[in-house]
Order: structure tokens, then C-alpha cells, then sequence
């Protein structure tokens, strides 16, 4: 049985669902919108890194640099496109 | 075909290497899908007109509810291709067939949620936020139903033709599809949930 609950998986779930709580205080806690949008921010990336590396194995293959590359180049087009259009869109005009 | 035996089995065969490959470029693109989606939400956030906003409609035991369901499925999911790469098919379909059930779970939360959100008045035609909202939720809901699909028709062939190199492959690309629908349903948890409720 204990073969089947590698220490890896098991801790990686743990710490998973710890960001999850840390990333929940914003919700119970009282705290200022930048404080709170940097602890979503950083909880969400390491949750993402956690789920990437550790549960989807990305750098165990011989093609891990294609897979590196493509997921970080998809990574990059999300952020400028969110960025972008929020500084043409939103952040630019104060109504 | 030459299969490899110092590879686990999901990597046993030249095709079974280029299959994953594949699949993580196709992943990358929808990467950008959901990023072309969280920029519509992000930029009607605060366009909701005459109706409610998300801190009118957002319950948090729900999305409570959701969120660790779909934790512990991403994790069950990754058990069953541990259980796959020691050669212990039983166990495999076992937690295979647990990642489908919480699954449903979710689906089923995620159902009774949009229920309750066309009850309080928040459908696609309401306003810019809940159009977007209900759209990338409805996304992300829709990926799952998919997923539910796929894995029971890999779930039927393991117990159909055991674990192949065929097989093996199709379950460890499912595993990758399924941790993805995880990463992204926390950024929905994080970026539309939590942002919208505090």
C-alpha cells in the first residue's frame, strides 16, 4: 500500500492545499487590495509551478527544453495579452 | 515498434514521446485561450450595469467545495500514473476511476452553482461581468465534462486490453489534461473568486 503514496505526490499535495489557505486569508483577513493581489499572485504561480513540474512530470523526458519553451512562450503571450489590454483598456482611462 | 523497456511505459515508443510532445503544445494554446478569456473578465469586471456585482453573487462554501475537490483529483490522477509506471494496473484504475467520480463532484457543485446564479438574476445576457463570468466558467465547466468523457473511455479500454504502451500513453496524456484543468480552475479561484469577494 505504502508504494502506492510516493512522498513526493503526498507532500506536493499538502503544500497545495496550504497555498490554497494561505491564498484564503484575503478573503477571512482585513488587508489592503495591493497586499492582497500579491499574496493571490504569488500563491497562484507556485500552485501552478507545483502542478507543472512536480504532477505533470514536464522535465523528465528528453524533450524537456520543447516543453519548457512552448509552455513558457504560451505563459508569456497570457500575460502580455491580460497586461496589455488592461493598460490600453482599463488602467489608461479613469472614468 | 520498438519499445523501449528502460522508458516507463507511457514513453515506451518513439510515437508515445512525440504523442506527449504534442499535447503540450496543444496545452500552450490553451494556455492562451483562457488568457484571451481572463482579459475579457478583467476588462468587464466593473461594467455590470443594473446588475449584481460579484460580491452580490459569489457563495464561498461552493467554491470552497470546488476548489478542493478538484485539488484532490489532480492529485488522485497523478497517484493513478504513479500506481501505471510500477505496474500495478488494479490500483491505477482504482484512482482513475476515483479522479472521474470527484469529477462529477465538481460538476455537479459547478451546476448547482450556475443554478443558483440565474436564480439570483446573473445570466449571460444580465451584463459585460456576468456574460464573461458565466463564459469562463462555463469554459473551464465544459473542459471538465470533456475530461469526465475521455477518462471513462480510457478507464473501459484499460479493463478492455490492460495497460499497453498504447494505453499507457492515452491515461498519462489524460493525467496531463487533467492537472492543467486543475492550474487553471486556481486562477479562477484566485483572479475571479477570491479578488471578486474581499
Amino acid at each position: 500500500m505504502k508504494e502506492l503514496f510516493p512522498m513526493k505526490q503526498v507532500n506536493g499535495f499538502i503544500f497545495s492545499l496550504l497555498l490554497t489557505v494561505i491564498a484564503l486569508s484575503v478573503y477571512f483577513l482585513d488587508m489592503s487590495f495591493s497586499v492582497a493581489m500579491t499574496i493571490l499572485l504569488v500563491t497562484a504561480f507556485i500552485q501552478a509551478g507545483v502542478q507543472l513540474i512536480l504532477f505533470m512530470h514536464a522535465g523528465e523526458s528528453e524533450d524537456k527544453s520543447s516543453i519548457y519553451t512552448t509552455t513558457f512562450y504560451a505563459i508569456s503571450i497570457a500575460l502580455f495579452t491580460v497586461f496589455g489590454s488592461l493598460l490600453a483598456m482599463i488602467w489608461g482611462y479613469m472614468f | 515498434m520498438k519499445i523501449d523497456h528502460s522508458q516507463p511505459l507511457e514513453y515506451s515508443t518513439e510515437q508515445n514521446r512525440l504523442n506527449i510532445l504534442g499535447f503540450w503544445i496543444f496545452l500552450g494554446a490553451e494556455i492562451m485561450l483562457f488568457a484571451t478569456l481572463f482579459t475579457s473578465y478583467f476588462v468587464y469586471e466593473d461594467r455590470i450595469g443594473s446588475g449584481p456585482s460579484g460580491a452580490d453573487i459569489f457563495e464561498i462554501t461552493p467554491v470552497l467545495i470546488e476548489t478542493i475537490i478538484l485539488l484532490t483529483s489532480s492529485f488522485t490522477i497523478g497517484l493513478a500514473v504513479h500506481a501505471m509506471r510500477i505496474n500495478r494496473t488494479k490500483a491505477m484504475t482504482v484512482f482513475l476511476g476515483i479522479t472521474l467520480l470527484l469529477g462529477a463532484a465538481f460538476l455537479a457543485t459547478e451546476i448547482y452553482e450556475f443554478n443558483h446564479y440565474y436564480h439570483v438574476g446573473a445570466t449571460l445576457q444580465t451584463s459585460g461581468f456576468t456574460g464573461i463570468l458565466l463564459t469562463t466558467l462555463g469554459t473551464h465547466g465544459a473542459h471538465v465534462t470533456l475530461g469526465l468523457f475521455w477518462g471513462t473511455m480510457i478507464l473501459m479500454q484499460i479493463k478492455k486490453r490492460g495497460l499497453t504502451p498504447q494505453i499507457a500513453n492515452k491515461s498519462f496524456i489524460f493525467s496531463l489534461y487533467w492537472h492543467f484543468l486543475d492550474v487553471v480552475w486556481i486562477f479562477i479561484f484566485s483572479f475571479i473568486y477570491l479578488k471578486g469577494m474581499m
